[in-house]
């Protein structure tokens, strides 16, 4: 199974391919609805979005002894309106969960960002996942707060590649 | 004399809704894990069985942490049904009932995800109350509580119409279909759909909760029922849609169905899409 450790892992996204399924290290933003909508109002992005991936998740309270709880994916296409602001300020890489609409997988493939689908309810998995959790913006939205996490290969699978590749369209349609 | 009348404390239905909300929230269900091994063993080598695979992995890894199994921990859905010879001396039954909930988000560290008011601030309630409570008053003096934890992923492609009155079966498996084909990449498939036919608007939607209880793997006790159900989820397993939308032959894991009258010139039909983790617990105190 490919390894994609990040950042240095940014610089060959093109050797993705829709359908992958890797393992992803290293850290990643958590950030979802309140956030969006907090960080285009504002135009403050609290990490570098450039290096930084952006996960689409609200995580469960951390349990003693654990890094972060439960860390799935929420639904993408919720975030959609927010995306080509995300994009044009240099967002190379997003993990969320289900399909989105065809005008944003252009988006994506003209601004060479990939999208990595996390299994959707996955979230105790993830957990195990996870090695350090740190809240560093809008701590008042709780669950929404943006935070790092940092990964040590959680599984994600390549939803839509460089080269218009859509895991959404590929094997087992039909049959 | 003697009048039967039982009296149940507060407390102990605050005890009992938080025990059974945290154990639906972080046992996985034996019953729901064997449908996705029997989806799992008909599945093609592809991204969807690989999905399958993590799915059923995570389940285990939940087993075994007590983690929540998704870290949506819901929407607390709450059927209670009160025997009409129980008294809660104390307070209403939605207070201690909200209590539990609470109770359940703290100690089991839960995710609160419930916000107010909905159009503006959205603020965190903290506590992922207040419950959605549906009461049914039955004969005797026992208390049933049967919780749903409900993910919004899963809830947001469901459906409510009011169809034409004369739509029939073909009416509700297209209702069924848009969910479907519209966005069950979004719900974390394969699903389960429980789809509520009858009454009026809202009772499709009350009826589709609770067809969603029904225990995974069981029959519907009416035959035209039955094979309605196993028609909309052979004919959506055809769409090829797969566990997480990555493609494979199960989309759908079941269809559950309740119906009651409904007036001659309205057809109200609710689809409730669940998404694969579905967590439920029910207990009688």
């Amino acid at each position: 199974m490919h390894h994609l450790i990040l950042p240095s892992g940014l610089h060959n996204l093109s050797q993705l391919r829709a359908g992958d399924l890797l393992e992803l290290s290293g850290t990643v933003a958590a950030a979802r609805d309140a956030a969006h909508r907090l960080m285009t109002e504002t135009g403050i992005i609290p990490f570098d979005i450039k290096t930084i991936p952006v996960f689409y998740t609200g995580p469960t309270p951390a349990p003693p002894g654990m890094a972060s709880g439960s860390c799935g994916p929420t639904t993408s296409s919720r975030m959609e309106p927010f995306i080509p602001e995300m994009l044009q300020r240099g967002m190379k890489l997003v993990i969320g969960k289900g399909n989105m609409s065809e005008t944003t997988r252009e988006l994506f493939q003209k601004y060479q960002a990939v999208y990595l689908a996390a299994p959707g309810g996955a979230g105790a998995l993830s957990a195990t996942k996870a090695v350090s959790r740190e809240v560093i913006a809008w701590e008042h939205l709780g669950p929404e707060a943006v935070s790092l996490i940092k990964f040590h290969r959680l599984p994600v699978f390549v939803a839509w590649d460089l080269h218009g590749g859509s895991i959404y369209r590929i094997s087992g349609r039909g049959k | 004399m003697k009048t039967g009348i039982r009296s149940i404390q507060g407390r102990t239905i605050t005890d009992a809704v938080a025990e059974i909300y945290i154990q639906a929230c972080t046992v996985p269900d034996p019953l729901v894990e064997k449908l996705l091994r029997n989806a799992l063993d008909m599945e093609q080598e592809g991204p969807g069985m690989k999905a399958l695979l993590i799915e059923l992995e995570n389940l285990k890894v939940a087993g075994e942490t007590s983690l929540p199994i998704c870290q949506d921990t819901g929407t607390a859905v709450v059927f209670a049904e009160i025997g009409n010879l129980v008294c809660i001396e104390d307070g209403p039954l939605a207070h201690f009932v909200n209590l539990g909930i609470e109770k359940a988000c703290e100690t089991a560290y839960l995710r609160p995800s419930q916000v107010y008011p909905p159009l503006s601030t959205r603020k965190n309630t903290g506590k992922n109350a207040p419950a959605v409570l549906y009461i049914q008053q039955v004969k005797g003096s026992g208390l049933k509580f049967s919780v749903l934890a409900k993910g919004a992923g899963c809830e947001n492609v469901s459906r409510s119409e009011m169809l034409p009155p004369l739509a029939g079966e073909d009416g509700v498996m297209n209702l069924a279909e848009q969910c479907v084909k519209g966005g069950a990449s979004r719900a974390c498939p394969p699903v389960i759909l429980g789809i509520g036919i009858g009454g009026t608007l809202e009772t499709s939607g009350i009826l589709a909760k609770k067809a969603l209880l029904r225990e995974p793997g069981e029959r519907n006790q009416d035959e035209e029922l039955a094979i309605l159900e196993t028609g909309i989820t052979e004919r959506l397993n055809r769409s090829g849609i797969g566990a997480q939308g990555f493609g494979g032959k199960t989309t759908v894991l079941e269809t559950r169905i309740i119906q009651l009258p409904c007036h001659m010139a309205s057809l109200p039909v609710t689809v409730c899409v669940e998404c694969h983790v579905h967590r439920t617990a029910s207990c009688t105190i």
